[in-house]
């Protein structure tokens, strides 16, 4: 349940107040909000509320979660009516639970600040002459609280009012809130984009914050997502900004892509990287596609929208996740993808603002050690007699939901399938499998190749934490062989 | 012999331990040249799984190749 609320009856303090009361809060503090008898020297008599109440309801429970976690309070609760109220009425009442009375107060000022400035409610007077009147004072800036301020890009005359309104207009989807997203989703949100959505289904990680700067370590263990919608709600109030915290290669990717006016790639992996092209591709949406690697990158604009050249001109021959390293496994420098990061929101903005200089059928390799750029054509790979949007159907019909599959080792063993695990000698040395009977065969030799697939058997390709594995299954599974499967999250998975 | 310039990116630039060298060379295409590159640096994979641009454009590891040419091998990158 949120805990926002509307009401359509009579708001009763007493009962919204006792279910907060807890033995581990020493402070509890409520707000009522009423209706007054004049506004601005008129005088009122009733007052009608309405509201974009599915919106309002998912925003509220956001305010609500927001000024818990930043003021430290325990539990919370926003009730706000609507229909007609009579003066003296109780219009919005909020109460909070919270260990001492300063975090109590401070998280109750803050959710009524955020509500009257953020959420979607409207109210109209009447007056004692019978006279009534729309009020938009609700979700005004709150009077402590400046606008945010676009006028040094306004002052740019590619920009102006017309360019803010288009940013404001806008709707980009970031896939991936790591070190790319982080630095993305910073100046996409400071820009004024009206509406971003991040996708994300990984936890914040200790190991992550050197580079993601929108985390601390109080946001070890959230879902990325949320952590980072929170930030940039938070920095710029006048945008929208949803969280989804499901894996991109889910039924919906098509249709969140299709939704979005631009999708940037922020993900780590050969495998989503290939998952976000090909949904691009699929729904003629540009894709502003980047990587990193130590001390490099790569940035990429597929103008789907335009028949442009795609990630699958570059690489036809699909995912080699394990081939090179992550930035776990290969170690990373924080600028790096922030600076790469920082490309993509540039290329986004480009796009939408209709500047030159857009990145067309190129890669533009970045070096930051030796500070050298390089911009190569990439032009369309005219063996895609097709196109590469029949590449991305049939790379899509190839891969089933059911690619990655979750299961003790032992069970699999005993469910007939061959396992094969890929990781490289050294790995295996150091933790052996639980099981007996597997062959090892290292990724390496495996894409070359060296895997005798018996149509007949079903196999089931291990590695340490199920990305090398997945993209080997991809691999086998696009060269015919169906029967292949990639063990969910590892050896790592099966330790816990 | 023809002259051509190299430049390494991720990996390779690791493998060769360098980011860029200026080689003689008598190999007519990027196939034969990453053959000979990978005698002498020991990379470690294979001319299919990188790609190669000639003269600032992607292109195939069968384009001929000539004096003073620029030569980039690529390998993937992912991380993010």
């Amino acid at each position: 349940m949120s805990d926002f609320a509307f009401s359509k009856g009579r708001i009763d303090p007493a009962s919204l107040a006792a279910p907060l009361e807890r033995e581990d809060a020493g402070g509890f503090a409520s707000f009522e909000g009423r209706v007054r008898n004049h506004h601005e020297g008129r005088a009122v008599t009733a007052l009608d509320y309405e509201a974009f109440e599915a919106l309002a309801v998912a925003e509220g429970g956001r305010i609500v979660a927001d000024a818990l976690r930043r003021h430290g309070a325990l539990e919370a609760r926003c009730v706000h009516r609507l229909g007609r109220l009579s003066v003296g009425e109780v219009a919005v009442w909020i109460g909070v639970s919270a260990p001492h009375r300063a975090e109590a107060f401070a998280a109750c000022r803050a959710i009524i600040d955020a509500v009257k400035h953020r959420l979607p409610i409207w109210k109209k007077e009447h007056y004692s002459d019978g006279d009534s009147g729309w009020v938009n004072c609700e979700h005004a800036p709150a009077a402590t609280e400046p606008a945010f301020d676009y006028s040094r890009q306004l002052a740019l005359p590619e920009v102006g009012a017309e360019g803010q309104a288009g940013l404001a207009a806008a709707r980009v989807l970031v896939v991936g809130a790591g070190g790319l997203g982080c630095a993305v989703l910073t100046s996409l949100g400071g820009a004024g984009v009206g509406e971003i959505t991040v996708m994300d289904h990984d936890r914040v990680a200790a190991s992550n914050l050197h580079r993601q700067p929108l985390f601390g370590p109080a946001d070890v263990g959230r879902p990325k997502a949320e952590a980072a919608a929170a930030r940039i709600r938070d920095y710029n109030p006048s945008i929208v900004v949803h969280a989804v915290t499901e894996r991109f290669d889910d039924s919906t990717a098509d249709a969140r892509v299709a939704a979005a006016d631009i999708v940037v790639d922020c993900t780590d992996n050969f495998a989503a990287k290939f998952r976000v092209n090909d949904a691009a591709m699929r729904a003629g949406v540009p894709a502003v596609l980047a990587s990193v690697y130590q001390y490099e990158g790569q940035l990429q604009v597929v103008r789907a929208d335009r028949g442009g050249s795609c990630l699958r001109c570059q690489w036809p021959e699909a995912a080699r996740d394990g081939l090179v390293g992550n930035c776990e496994q290969a170690g990373v420098l924080g600028p790096v993808p922030a600076v790469l990061g920082q490309l993509q929101a540039m290329e986004v903005l480009k796009l939408l603002l209709g500047l030159q200089g857009q990145l067309g059928n190129e890669v533009l390799l970045v070096d930051l050690l030796a500070l050298g750029q390089r911009r190569l054509a990439a032009p369309r790979d005219p063996r895609c007699a097709g196109g590469c949007i029949r590449v991305a159907n049939a790379a899509a019909a190839t891969a089933p939901e059911s690619l990655d599959v979750a299961m003790p080792l032992e069970a699999a063993a005993a469910a007939g399938y061959r396992i094969v695990d890929i990781r490289e000698p050294m790995e295996c040395a150091f933790e052996p499998l639980p099981v007996s009977g597997q062959e090892s065969l290292p990724l390496g030799r495996l894409l070359e190749g060296g895997l005798a697939v018996d149509p007949g058997r079903r196999y089931l390709l291990v590695c340490a934490h199920g990305v090398r594995s997945h993209a080997a299954a991809e691999f086998l599974r696009a060269r015919g062989h169906p029967n292949v499967w990639s063990l969910e999250g590892g050896l790592a998975a099966q330790a816990r | 012999m023809p002259r051509l310039t190299l430049h390494y990116y991720a990996v390779l630039r690791e493998q060769a331990g360098r980011s860029s060298e200026s080689v003689e060379t008598g190999a007519a295409t990027p196939a034969a040249l990453y053959a000979e590159l990978t005698a002498r640096h020991r990379f470690r994979l294979a001319a299919s799984q990188l790609q190669v641009a000639v003269n600032g454009a992607f292109s195939g590891f069968d384009q001929a190749l000539k004096d003073g040419d620029e030569v980039v091998f690529i390998p993937p990158v992912a991380g993010g």
